[in-house]
Formats: structure tokens, C-alpha cells, sequence
């Protein structure tokens, strides 16, 4: 009896060292990249550019994006400024880690689709201070992740994570993100350039869960070497509408919104 | 005109009233100086282009009327597309004036043969408004990522080409001074003088293709030269000269794809027969008939945050004879690189057309300011080199020009 009673407390004492497994930076960025997210999702994106001098100019963008499990689909059409009008961009982004994203640009001027290197990841959206990899999905593998410090900000504790790519020529030498522990929200990131000067600030100004997923619906680029920002606001946000695949093909791109 | 151009604002104005019509389009101050001596200007035009379009998710609709007034008040008011789309679950169609854009290359004509040209101020206009709109039927099907295209039109719409005395007429050369018999210039309007093209198109991760075909009318005249010989000098007196346009059988294609940093395009075209000038007068009315080939293969990249691309384009007449005006082989490369500075406001462009054969270019760099948003500050120069070809024989024609344009 003795001896049963001794075994199942060594089991429990084993599995309660499982549970309480001590976390990675890996762990955390790929709790971040791994936060349950819709199926698919539409909204209009409002980008305000604001210079040093506090002169401001607005793009506006309408976005469907739907998750087919090993690809990501996303297509968004650009309401103003007025020389962009109705021109579309799409974007299929893989699961698989050496995959590219096919990128395509339908420019309505020329009533042509081009197929576009999605290579350029390092160049600015529409002139603003997010890259086209900021905006999207970086792969945890990609960088080597570390927890620098548990603190609270914001009111929300934070675990606070240093992440150095493993591609030295990157864009950015390292970044340190604020993620919110239970959420899986970066709530702010540090953005340092290949000097190790910081470069930019990303700071969440909302977020919210709609349905059962949080989602950011306000943020904030800061360049603080160049003093321009740019805000990046999410309005009339819906989520899991089961958008039909055939929104994301050539003839939308075509026919726009 | 002021009549048309009162009625056409009060049709807009009462169709604003009573539905969601969007309106958008631009102002533009187009002001072109040549180089030469006097600095005569190449082209003084101030444009109004309207674009009225609604789209009800079931039918859409767009028109495209615009007005372009010159230096000498001349004031053309034209509809470069007027169309209705009728959505279908996996078909569209579209009945009316429209333009219609196909294949991968940038800045030449291969499989884009649907849309016929303007070539009043040679290519140096905005593409989109060198290509004419032309009345047609245009049905796509559709099969996930896969389109087959069908076009129908009814009327055939030639090139249109420079005045007799504008700066941009291609220089033709004759042995004596030709009289031109414009009888057979136009080519009847009706069901057998149709014109068809199909497509199939399919988009993947790996590549974008097309596969075209047409039967159409070539829309550049073939010269049909009737001599008349001197008896006594055994020399041509007089001629003749007759354009005439021929019909095309055509089939093609265009690929795109991305390698790495790059994106890789191609396209071609196969014509079964085309009418070619040769030098030999007194033979099959000065032409003949070839198999013709025209070809592209381009690269686009990315180098230091300069986008770049190239396309080297080939014209191959096949069978070749030597009476023939054109070379067996015409070779040409296109060049591009931009770059974008002060968060995309100032861009600056160079693009190149150059011939290889005679070694002549047009060279148009230039440099684009978005002084605010959708309103562009365009300074370039267009520069001719070589003394004869395509762009040798325009070296007369440099200049300097600036565009001014307000989108709304």
C-alpha cells in the first residue's frame, strides 16, 4: 500500500513539474504566432502618414483575408488616395517555412495583373513606416528568441522578449517585444537597425476580442530616427463571414470592390 | 461641342442625383518643348478625364468620357470606354466601348493586338490612353483560378496615326512622290468583317500563363504600290500607293514566374501571315506575304532598393526574302529602373527603348514629386537617338516636358 501511495505521488509530483515547464522566448513568439486567429476576416484599414512637421496624409485600404490551412490568402483594394483608386494587391502566404509569398499588383491604368517579387520585404508599405514584413506573419524560426525580463505595462504583465535573426543581413539586428502573458499580444515592439540603434517603436493602441479572437485595431509606428509616424487604425472589422475562395482570385483583383 | 459638353454634364449631374455613382478621374496640364533651336512646343494640352462608374453587385457599369483642349483651342471631347457588366456565378460579361489589355510585357505590343493604337504623339502618351477603346463583346468564364476569355468585335478600328504634318509621322520613303488612293482604307463594317480572340489564362504559385488565338484584321495598313514605268527610261514615273488593311490568323502566349528575387516573363506571338513592303515595286504590288514571329523574354528584380527590369523583344520574318523592307531580324531591349525616396513622395525613373539594328534609343528619364496626395508633379525628358529606325528617325524630336495632374 505504502509502496502504491509513493508511486502515485512521485507521478503526480513528475507531472506537475511538466505543467509548470519552464517557458521560452520561442515558446512565447510562437505563442504569439500561434494565437487563435479567424478563419477569415474583413475591414477597412485607414494608414495616417504623419510627418516631422505633423502634415498628415491618409491611405485607405479595404482588406478580406481567409486562412485555407496550409496557405493564407489576402487581397486588399486601395480606396484613396484618389491616383491609387481601385487599384488591388493580393498575397498567398504558405505554412511551409522556405516558401515564398506569391505577390500580385493589379494596377488599373494599365488593366494588367503583375506578378511581383515578394522578395522586397524590407521596402515600406505604400510610403508608410511599416514594412511588408512587418505587417506580416514572421516566422518564429527565424529568429533566435529570448526572454530578457517579466514586467507590467500597460497594467498587463509582460514577458519581454529579445529576438536576433538568424539572417544577418535582415533588416533589423534584433527586435525586443512586450508580449502579454495569457493574451499572446505584442504590445509594443523595439525595432533596432543594423547598428543596434533603435530604429522604430510599435506601440498597440487597441486591441479587442471580437468573437473569440484578439485582434489589434489601433497601432502606432514611430521612426525615431526620422521623427515620421504612421497610424494603422481597423475599423468595421468582421470575422469568420465565410468569405467564398473566389474572392481572392484574378477577377476580383479586376473588378475591385 | 459646348451643346455636347453642357448635355453630357447635366446627364451626369441628374444620374448623381438619383443613384451611388462614383466619380473619380483627373485635371492635367501636359506641356511638351522640343529642343531644337526655336523651342517650339512639341504639345500644349490641358485634360478633364471623368470616370463614372457604378457597380450594384449584379451589373456594373463604367464611362469614361474625356476632353482635351490645345493651344489652339481646340477642344476634342472623347469616351475612351462606355460598358455594362452583367456578374454571373461564374461568368462575367461586358458589352460595350472598352479597352482590352492581354499578355505580360511592359511597353510593347505582342498578344495585347485587341486594343488597337493611337499613335498621334508616337508612344509617349500614358498607355492607357495610347490604347483605344473599341465596341465589343467580352465573356469570361471562370474555373477556380483558370479564365477562358472569349471577345467579340464587331467593327474593326485601325491604328490611328500622326497628321500629315505632325513631328511623329513615320517617315516613308519613296522612289517619286506617291499619289495615294485611300479607297480601300477602311474596311467594311459588318458580320463577315468581324473580329475574334480567345484566352485561357490560369494563375498558380508556380507561374501565370495565357494561350491566345485571333482572327482579326491587321491594324496597320499593308502600302499596296501599283508603279507606272517610262518606256523610254525604263524608270518608275509614277505610283500609286494603296494602304490596305489584311486579315491575321494569330496564336500565342505569355508566362510569368517568380525565380528567387526575380520574376521572369515571356510572350509571343505567331502570325500565319503578314503583309510586309519590299523593295521590288514592280512584283505582288511591292508585297509579300511571311509568317511573322514576335517574341519577349523579361526580368525584374530588386538591387539596392532599385527596382529594375529589362526585356529584350525580337520580330523574326519567317521565310525571309531579301526584297524586304524590314530586317529578318528586328532586335530590340527595354530598360527600366526606379527608385523612391522621402517615403515613396519623389520617385525617379529612367526607361529605354533601344534598337539594336540601328542602333538608335529613346531615352526617357524623369522624376515624379507627389507634392500632395493625388496631385503629381511630373519634369522628364524624352530623348531620340540614332538617325534612322523606330526612334532614330524622331531624333528631331527631343524635349522637355512637364506634367501637372490633380486626381480626384
Amino acid at each position: 500500500m505504502k509502496k502504491s501511495i509513493f508511486m502515485i505521488m512521485m507521478a503526480i509530483f513528475a507531472l506537475s513539474l511538466v505543467g509548470q515547464e519552464k517557458i521560452t522566448g520561442l515558446k512565447v513568439i510562437q505563442n504569439v504566432y500561434n494565437r487563435k486567429s479567424p478563419k477569415d476576416q474583413t475591414g477597412e484599414l485607414i494608414m495616417t502618414l504623419i510627418n516631422k512637421r505633423g502634415e498628415e496624409r491618409v491611405r485607405k485600404i479595404k482588406q478580406f483575408t481567409k486562412d485555407f490551412g496550409k496557405v493564407e490568402k489576402k487581397i486588399m483594394f486601395f480606396i484613396s488616395p484618389a491616383d491609387v483608386h481601385n487599384t488591388s494587391f493580393m498575397n498567398w502566404s504558405y505554412d511551409k517555412d522556405d516558401k515564398d509569398d506569391d505577390q500580385w499588383i493589379y494596377l488599373p491604368a494599365l488593366k494588367k495583373i503583375k506578378r511581383i517579387s515578394s522578395d522586397s520585404k524590407s521596402d515600406y508599405f505604400m510610403g508608410s513606416d511599416f514594412t511588408y514584413d512587418d505587417l506580416g506573419d514572421r516566422k518564429p524560426k527565424q529568429d533566435n528568441h529570448k526572454i530578457l525580463r517579466e514586467e507590467k505595462f500597460h497594467n498587463e504583465n509582460c514577458y519581454v522578449i529579445e529576438s536576433i535573426p538568424k539572417d544577418e543581413d535582415y533588416m533589423y539586428s534584433k527586435t525586443i517585444t512586450w508580449v502579454i502573458k495569457n493574451k499572446w499580444i505584442g504590445l509594443k515592439k523595439e525595432f533596432y537597425d543594423e547598428d543596434g540603434d533603435l530604429l522604430k517603436t510599435l506601440n498597440i493602441k487597441k486591441y479587442q476580442k471580437i468573437k473569440e479572437y484578439w485582434l489589434i485595431l489601433n497601432s502606432e509606428m514611430h521612426n525615431v530616427q526620422k521623427n515620421h509616424t504612421t497610424t494603422m487604425e481597423l475599423k468595421n472589422v468582421k470575422v469568420d463571414t465565410s468569405i467564398p475562395s473566389s474572392k481572392f482570385t484574378e477577377r476580383m483583383m479586376k473588378r475591385g470592390l | 461641342m459646348k451643346k455636347i459638353i453642357v448635355t453630357v454634364t447635366m446627364i451626369v449631374f441628374g444620374l448623381s442625383l438619383f443613384a451611388e455613382i462614383d466619380f473619380n478621374g483627373f485635371v492635367r496640364n501636359y506641356t511638351g518643348i522640343l529642343l531644337n533651336d526655336n523651342h517650339d512646343y512639341s504639345i500644349l494640352q490641358n485634360t478633364f478625364d471623368l470616370n463614372i462608374s457604378q457597380n450594384s453587385g449584379k451589373i456594373a457599369f463604367k464611362a469614361n468620357p474625356y476632353l482635351n483642349q490645345y493651344s489652339d483651342d481646340d477642344l476634342t471631347l472623347g469616351l475612351r470606354e462606355a460598358y455594362m457588366d452583367m456578374y454571373f456565378e461564374k461568368m462575367d460579361l461586358r458589352i460595350g466601348k472598352q479597352q482590352i489589355i492581354w499578355g505580360k510585357a511592359d511597353g510593347v505590343f505582342i498578344t495585347d493586338i485587341i486594343s488597337p493604337k493611337d499613335m498621334s504623339e508616337f508612344l509617349l502618351p500614358d498607355f492607357s490612353e495610347i490604347r483605344l477603346g473599341i465596341t465589343s463583346l467580352k465573356a469570361d468564364y471562370y474555373l477556380g483560378d483558370n479564365t477562358f476569355e472569349f471577345v467579340w468585335v464587331p467593327n474593326f478600328t485601325p491604328t490611328i496615326m500622326p497628321d500629315e504634318n505632325s513631328i511623329w509621322r513615320p517617315k516613308m520613303s519613296f522612289p517619286v512622290n506617291p499619289n495615294w488612293d485611300f479607297s480601300k482604307k477602311d474596311v467594311e463594317k459588318n458580320l463577315e468583317n468581324s473580329e475574334v480572340f480567345a484566352k485561357f489564362s490560369a494563375m498558380s504559385s508556380a507561374i501565370d500563363f495565357e494561350f491566345m488565338g485571333a482572327y482579326m484584321w491587321d491594324d496597320d495598313p499593308a502600302m499596296d504600290i501599283k508603279p507606272t514605268i517610262d518606256p523610254t527610261t525604263h524608270q518608275i514615273s509614277s505610283l500609286i500607293v494603296t494602304p490596305q488593311h489584311h486579315r491575321l490568323s494569330v496564336t500565342g502566349g505569355s508566362f510569368s514566374t517568380t525565380v528567387g528575387d526575380f520574376v521572369i516573363r515571356g510572350e509571343g506571338a505567331y502570325y500565319f501571315g503578314k503583309y510586309f513592303s519590299t523593295d521590288n515595286l514592280t512584283v505582288n504590288d511591292g508585297l509579300l506575304e511571311k509568317d511573322y514571329l514576335h517574341y519577349l523574354l523579361g526580368i525584374d528584380t530588386s538591387l539596392w532598393d532599385i527596382k529594375l527590369s529589362s526585356q529584350f523583344v525580337q520580330q523574326a520574318i519567317l521565310n525571309y526574302d531579301d526584297s524586304i523592307k524590314n530586317d529578318e531580324f528586328d532586335n530590340t531591349v527595354t530598360f527600366l529602373a526606379s527608385k523612391t525616396f522621402l517615403r515613396e513622395t519623389l520617385r525617379t525613373e529612367l526607361f529605354a527603348y533601344i534598337g539594336l539594328n540601328d542602333e538608335d534609343a529613346l531615352i526617357r528619364p524623369k522624376v515624379i514629386y507627389d507634392f500632395s496626395d493625388g496631385f503629381d508633379i511630373i519634369f522628364g525628358v524624352n530623348i531620340f537617338t540614332g538617325n534612322k529606325g523606330k526612334f532614330g528617325q524622331y531624333d528631331n524630336n527631343d524635349m522637355i516636358f512637364s506634367k501637372i495632374k490633380y486626381s480626384f
